[in-house]
């Protein structure tokens, strides 16, 4: 059974699939959430300190979902090429039937 | 889209126009999607002559029929695994049920279709529990404004990933048409240009007629939706799509979309999700590939009763499929929505955090 999930499942690819997911959406929807309390928070904020900190803690937020988009997009052009199917084993058996 | 409409962070009209454009470009970026369908699933040998290209159309009439079936009843279901399906049905018939890569089928298609969902929903989940709960700090009026400007984005990655991912189903079934007629080879595999633009033009032309019905069910219908919620299942759904992708999984944009909106619908403390609504998603789901399959199985005995040698059986199965769709289509108008029954670019933040207010289509 663990042989048979091992061979139709591949783990490594899976964790990684994961993690990006983590990353690319709890995360972009975490850090947006940042930015929007960051530009309120400037937008209100009474000393110029704070108001260069919390645009510049909304500009790391910008730089990160930005970043995230644009990696998403560049992980889509290099999906990896697909691999030559070899001829199955099945296929001989139905070359065989029809000749045969 | 059908979140960033249902949170009113875009009208109707405009987000399907974006996404149609987006699923336009999306479809030139990869093949590799293509060529898991051309041939990875069933065995190109036994597709030769007009019979090979019978069972190409038995295969797209059986996935056609159950996507309209399923349009019909208001229930997403995958048109990429209605597709597998219907090359399956088609060709176990046609040959034997030893020509389908029953390995391959699992690992590429099953697989991610079983996982795909339930991480996108995991994401999703958590990323809506987060960030209510760091909202409260900001106010959910300006929350909700914030959201629906970000949804723009996050719902155009997703039109994006889709192009590039249900557009080369299509053409992977073009290409095993050209396959059986001797056009183009299996182990040198390429999917010609002209097919790459037919698919993305049919791709694009399709999603900017609306598809208003499923529109309303993924938006509306299986939870309400406010546009921090929307941005989590478009994110997560991207992700997952994208990452998958990369990995060369071919996944339904549909099922992992339905995941991450039913995750963001319980990651938020009181949301009420439709469980029966959900219920007829997941049944559609498990049938889509072997209703799919059965159909196009039919689709091909009927069109071989009046020859697959020739061109008999092929036009008697496409007359037979256009009267099908006709008459779906005419029963579909007497309960139709709108994208004036979906339009929510009118109900302001304010009234969401409020009330909620749900648009008039969901219960249609």
């Amino acid at each position: 059974m663990l042989a048979l999930a091992a061979s139709l499942i591949d783990w490594s690819a899976l964790w990684k699939i994961v993690l990006a997911a983590l990353i690319g959406g709890a995360g972009v929807v975490i850090v947006f959430a940042f930015l929007l309390m960051a530009v309120d928070r400037a937008t209100r904020a009474s000393s110029n300190s704070v108001r260069v900190a919390t645009y510049a803690l909304s500009g790391i937020c910008s730089v990160f979902i930005v970043g995230a988009v644009v990696i998403g997009i560049y992980a889509m052009t290099q999906k990896p090429k697909s691999k030559p199917v070899r001829p199955a084993k099945a296929a001989a058996l139905v070359v065989l039937r029809r000749t045969g | 889209m059908a979140t960033s409409i249902a949170t009113g962070a875009l009208k109707p009209r405009v987000a399907v126009l974006i996404s149609a454009v987006l699923n336009f470009a999306g479809a030139f970026i990869s093949i590799s999607v293509a060529a898991t369908i051309a041939k990875g699933i069933v065995n190109p040998a036994v597709l030769a002559g007009n019979e090979g290209l019978a069972l190409v159309l038995a295969a797209l009439i059986g996935a056609i029929s159950w996507n309209l079936i399923t349009w019909y009843l208001k229930i997403p279901s995958s048109s990429s695994h209605a597709l597998i399906g219907g090359v399956i049905g088609a060709t176990i018939v046609a040959s034997s049920i030893h020509a389908v890569n029953g390995h391959n089928l699992a690992k590429t298609v099953i697989i991610p279709a079983a996982l795909s969902p339930l991480i996108a929903g995991l994401v999703a989940g958590i990323g809506t529990f987060t960030v209510y709960k760091l909202i409260r700090w900001l106010g959910e009026t300006k929350a909700i404004t914030g959201y629906r400007f970000g949804q723009i984005g996050s719902a155009s990655l997703v039109s994006l990933a889709h192009g590039t991912n249900d557009a080369q189903k299509t053409m992977g079934v073009i290409s095993l048409a050209l396959i059986a007629h001797g056009d183009i080879s299996a182990t040198h595999f390429a999917v010609p240009l002209w097919v790459k633009l037919v698919c993305a033009s049919a791709m694009a032309l399709g999603t900017a007629a609306g598809g208003w019905r499923i529109i309303n069910t993924m938006g509306n219908r299986i939870t309400s939706v406010e546009s921090p919620q929307g941005f989590a299942a478009e994110s997560s759904s991207a992700s997952v799509i994208l990452a998958s992708s990369y990995f060369g999984y071919p996944l339904s944009t549909t099922q992992v979309v339905s995941g991450g909106v039913l995750g963001a619908g319980l990651g938020k403390k009181l949301a009420s999700v439709r469980w029966g609504v959900i219920g007829q998603m997941a049944t559609a789901w498990v049938f889509t590939i072997p209703a799919a399959a059965v159909l196009a199985g039919a689709a091909w005995e009927i069109a071989n009763l009046f020859g697959t040698s020739s061109n008999s059986g092929s036009l008697v199965i496409a007359a037979l499929a256009a009267l099908g769709a006709f008459g779906l289509w005419t029963l579909a108008q007497r309960n139709n929505i709108t994208a004036a029954d979906l339009d929510r670019t009118r109900v302001t933040p304010e009234i969401e955090a409020d009330s909620g207010e749900a648009p008039a289509a969901v219960a249609a």
